[in-house]
């Protein structure tokens, strides 16, 4: 039943990994996350160090996305121009993102700091989905009551600002015309964002592409996925080399789990309507927050813990 | 020549071990009976793949009547941790480090009973035993090197013990009349938290509120196997490590994707 983790220097019950990587995985496939959002405070609960958590969650959502990735692009649902662009901006973010991560580790604070950017932007993300999407199921609802024909959709055009921008690209499977200035500039809001909080962005690229981008949201889910693959392939190497902190045997366990659960998870969503999907999305990041707040509100049981981590 | 010498090496070594012992029969009179011994079994524990800490077994001789303390304790030592406290009177933050100094990393302990029952306080003290002598010794200082509350060494137990390095059972040591005499025993449950190294087992025979005999043995935790393999990749060769990791998450998820594709017609 347990297993040893050779760099976290734990003892963990098998069967709980796997079945961690098994619901987040099917996050990842239903969402389009990665997951980390949940998944590291989630080993922290069964006792990995922190840093070591993070790494390694890093390295299991490459395999998690990896198979969502996959399967999406079998489907049809992978816009690959607008990966990359939005992969491009992303790395350039990351690369910003640590570098104010250091500078602010200098003055003091920084704790501080990326706890609250964690939970306002969690927060935000949360109710503006939740709000949204409600909206959105009750004016269908309404539709399909007064048995309407579906009104033909706007045609997906980013007016004023956007559309004013040079470089004009044709997003064939996403149906939408941007400046590919906009994924861009987009994607490195989001890596500063994610290089900050320590997270993959997920949760942020998401919703930007939904609103921002004007994306349909299968589309998203199968791009994002993309997106976060070879952000966890970067982050795994990176945290592999130089800090020793991703633990492969847990790495292991989590994946043999998350890849199977982003397989339903992709399944399950083809059966779910894309404001169902936003939806259950919100109220899990609003879920998150609540838990975050508590966290920092109520007095912790251990008020000492290792160095090292963050 | 040689074997001269030898012999009178030999006799000589023989004169100064027969000295200690006598000596030590004078400072220690109450071992007279029956001397202290102390063996722990097993000596060796492999950390494997399925490692979940182990079951240690401390066995020994002692002289009738004596109470027993069995310690296994690492040498004091500076330890650094970072401490929470509330910010901004609203939330909890770690706020900064605080550093234990002279504080053993593990520290179990088992006994025959209360050890302020059985011992002096000054005895506690010079040989360590029980919480209250670890606080006696421990400084405690902030980044700053100011000194640090008193509260802070219980909270400092409080997360030793919550990591399992950290323990003490009163009266968890049985003492039997057999015919090997009078033998001890005592079973302590070894954390999978307390990294690999050699750890020594101590054995105090205890009489009239004072240490009369000391015993001692160790043990080694080593990894073994692939856990072994694996930790020495990832310091050693971190770079093949990492790209272990990623090829094979990669390989893993594209395998599965595809499978289910395979086998999924259906869906």
């Amino acid at each position: 039943m347990y297993m040893y983790l050779p760099i976290a220097l734990a003892s963990v019950n098998y069967l709980v990994v796997v079945g961690l990587g098994l619901a987040v995985g099917l996050l990842s496939g239903l969402f389009g996350v990665g997951g980390g959002f949940l998944m590291t405070p989630l080993l922290m609960m069964i006792g990995i160090p922190p840093t070591i958590a993070a790494a390694t969650d890093a390295n299991q959502i490459v395999a998690a996305s990896a198979s969502g990735t996959f399967s999406h692009w079998r489907l049809g649902n992978v816009d690959f121009k607008m990966g990359l662009f939005l992969l491009i901006g992303g790395f350039a973010g990351g690369a910003f993102g640590v570098q104010i991560i250091k500078i602010l580790r200098a003055t003091g604070g920084a704790d501080f700091m990326i706890k609250m950017t964690y939970v306002v932007m969690l927060g935000l993300v949360g109710s503006f989905m939740f709000v949204e999407s409600l909206n959105a199921l009750q004016k269908s609802k309404k539709a399909s009551e007064s048995d309407a024909p579906a009104k033909p959709k706007a045609a997906k055009k980013a007016g004023g600002f956007f559309a004013a921008l040079p470089m004009q690209t044709y997003f064939e499977k996403s149906g939408v015309t941007h400046s590919a200035l906009v994924p861009i500039v987009l994607g490195t809001f989001v890596g500063i964002l994610a290089a900050i909080m320590g997270v993959g962005g997920g949760f942020l690229m998401v919703p930007v592409m939904i609103y921002m981008l004007r994306m349909p949201m299968h589309v998203v889910v199968g791009t994002s996925l993309f997106q976060i693959l070879f952000t966890c392939v970067e982050v795994t190497y990176l945290q592999a080399y130089s800090n020793h902190t991703v633990d492969f045997v847990l790495a292991l366990l989590l994946l043999v789990g998350s890849v199977f659960g982003a397989q339903i998870g992709t399944v399950l969503g083809r059966k779910l309507h894309g404001d169902q999907l936003k939806i259950l999305l919100s109220i899990i990041v609003l879920a998150v927050t609540v838990k975050i707040v508590l966290e920092l509100v109520m007095e912790p049981s251990i008020l000492l813990s290792y160095a090292g981590g963050h | 020549m040689l074997t001269l010498k030898r012999t009178f090496i030999f006799s000589l070594r023989c004169l100064v071990l027969c000295g200690a012992a006598f000596f030590g029969f004078i400072t220690l009179p109450a071992s007279a009976e029956q001397p202290l011994t102390c063996a722990v079994t097993p000596g060796n524990i492999p950390i494997t793949f399925t490692y979940h800490g182990a079951q240690l077994t401390v066995t020994g001789q002692s002289a009738i009547g004596d109470d027993l303390v069995v310690t296994i304790s690492t040498e004091p030592e500076d330890a650094l941790l970072k401490y929470k406290a509330k910010v901004g009177g609203l939330v909890w933050m770690k706020k900064g480090d605080l550093e234990f100094k002279g504080v053993p990393a593990i520290y179990l302990l088992h006994s025959t009973a209360e050890l302020t029952r059985i011992l002096g306080e000054a005895e506690r003290n010079q040989h360590q035993l029980g919480y209250d002598a670890l606080r006696q010794r421990v400084v405690i200082e902030d980044s700053q090197g100011n000194p640090a509350e008193g509260k802070w060494f219980d909270e400092y137990l409080k997360f030793k013990n919550k990591e399992m390095v950290y323990d003490i059972k009163e009266g968890a040591v049985t003492r039997q009349h057999g015919e090997e005499g009078n033998t001890y025993r005592a079973s302590i449950a070894w954390p999978y938290q307390a990294p690999p190294g050699i750890y020594t087992v101590r054995v105090f025979a205890v009489r009239d509120g004072r240490v009369v005999a000391k015993a001692a043995d160790q043990f080694e935790v080593k990894r073994v196997g692939i856990t072994a393999a694996l930790s020495k990749m990832a310091f050693e060769h971190a770079a093949w490590y990492g790209i272990m990791a990623v090829v094979i998450a990669l390989f893993a998820g594209l395998a599965v994707g595809a499978i289910f594709k395979k086998g999924g017609g259906s869906h």
